[in-house]
């Protein structure tokens, strides 16, 4: 028995079967995860490192822990998406805790929420003075989301009647030095337009640039490979080994 | 053709590692020459009962060389504790063989067994 062969193999098992049992379970990004989800993460990378390195027992045991984990993972998120009581149950609710710029503090008791924290989450937006704070609610991922008093809100071009066009979302043309034609045809634009535009800026060849993008307004950002730049500002406050 | 494959390759995966996981019981059995466990043990138990030590430090040779064979095919599926208890029972029968002792023989050829048939299950 090749110890290190086994492992390979039971690697190469738990590794794809973690990936495409993740990719069933969630759609989720990292930062609307719940607590719970978080422990169910855990959990169920503990049990594939288990199933990758636990040589005493089968592979078949781990292998079946995992996917029953992740089938119930898969389960409480369809039972949490047809059914909104028990979505509460499980996953919480969000929990006003300054409301009208009052503190709640039987609201913060309940979820477990020292002030301190609370404060610690209102800096790490940015606001610094809880007389700025209307409401502030914290959300079933445990993020807290604030609504400034109207007079700590900055002036829109709305307020000041400036009209503003919509910019759109930028589009690659050009990632890499590779032309993508698909973007190219998609915003009605061909080659020789795009070789006119880099033909203006001085380059003529796509290969020369490493970025192109364009958007519905039709700005254009063009970003060289070379760059001519050639003292570089160093933002490091400490001589590293680069 | 691309929603196929997106959905048959990550189907074939797991199919493939179930076959891994679980070929096991199926690959301990004699599948070709010189790889029959429980029969090599069952000859073992008749040699010895006869007293016959010649025969049976032969058999105990084939077996060990059963085993080898055995252990590279199910190393995959099979855990590592009882791959090891029957390795150790196999070391015992020998020095039991050399000793010419009968009952412990005949002790760890029926562990030996025992290990064998909870193998992969």
């Amino acid at each position: 028995m090749n110890e290190g062969l086994v492992v390979f193999v039971r690697s190469i098992i738990a590794f794809f079967s973690l990936l495409i049992f993740t990719r069933i379970i969630g759609k989720e990004q990292i930062s609307q995860l719940t607590f719970f989800d978080y422990v169910l993460g855990i959990t169920i990378g503990s049990i594939a490192a288990s199933l990758t390195t636990d040589l005493a027992s089968r592979a078949w045991p781990h292998w079946v822990g995992l996917i029953t984990w992740a089938a119930l993972g898969y389960l409480m998120e369809i039972v949490t998406l047809k059914w909104r009581y028990v979505a509460k149950v499980l996953e919480g609710e969000p929990v006003i805790v300054i409301m009208n710029g009052k503190i709640m503090e039987k609201a913060l008791k309940k979820a477990k929420y020292r002030v301190s924290d609370i404060l610690e989450l209102m800096r790490n937006q940015g606001v610094f003075d809880p007389n700025e704070v209307d409401f502030a609610i914290i959300e079933s991922n445990g993020q807290l989301s604030i609504l400034k008093k109207a007079e700590h809100l900055p002036v829109t071009r709305k307020d000041m009647n400036i009209p503003a066009q919509n910019s759109g979302i930028s589009t690659e043309l050009v990632y890499d030095g590779i032309l993508i034609e698909e973007n190219l045809r998609q915003l009605n634009k061909d080659k020789d337009w795009l070789m006119n535009e880099l033909k203006a800026q001085g380059i003529n060849s796509i290969s020369e640039v490493f970025l192109v993008t364009l958007n519905p307004e039709g700005s254009i950002y063009i970003d060289k490979y070379d760059d001519h730049i050639t003292k570089i500002t160093d933002i490091g406050d400490y001589k590293g080994p680069f | 053709m691309r929603r196929f494959l997106i959905i048959a390759i990550p189907l074939a995966t797991i199919i493939l590692f179930l076959v891994v996981m679980l070929s096991g019981n199926y690959l301990k059995q004699p599948l070709g020459k010189n790889d029959d466990i429980p029969g090599l043990i069952e000859v073992l138990i008749k040699d010895i009962q006869d007293e016959q030590w010649e025969k049976v430090s032969q058999k105990a040779e084939e077996l060990d060389q059963a085993w080898e064979k055995v252990v590279f095919r199910i190393q995959f599926s099979a855990e590592r504790n009882e791959i090891n208890n029957i390795s150790v029972a196999l070391a015992r029968l020998k020095g039991a063989i050399l000793e010419k002792d009968r009952l412990s023989a005949i002790m760890e050829l029926k562990e030996a067994y025992e290990h064998w048939r909870q193998l992969c299950q």
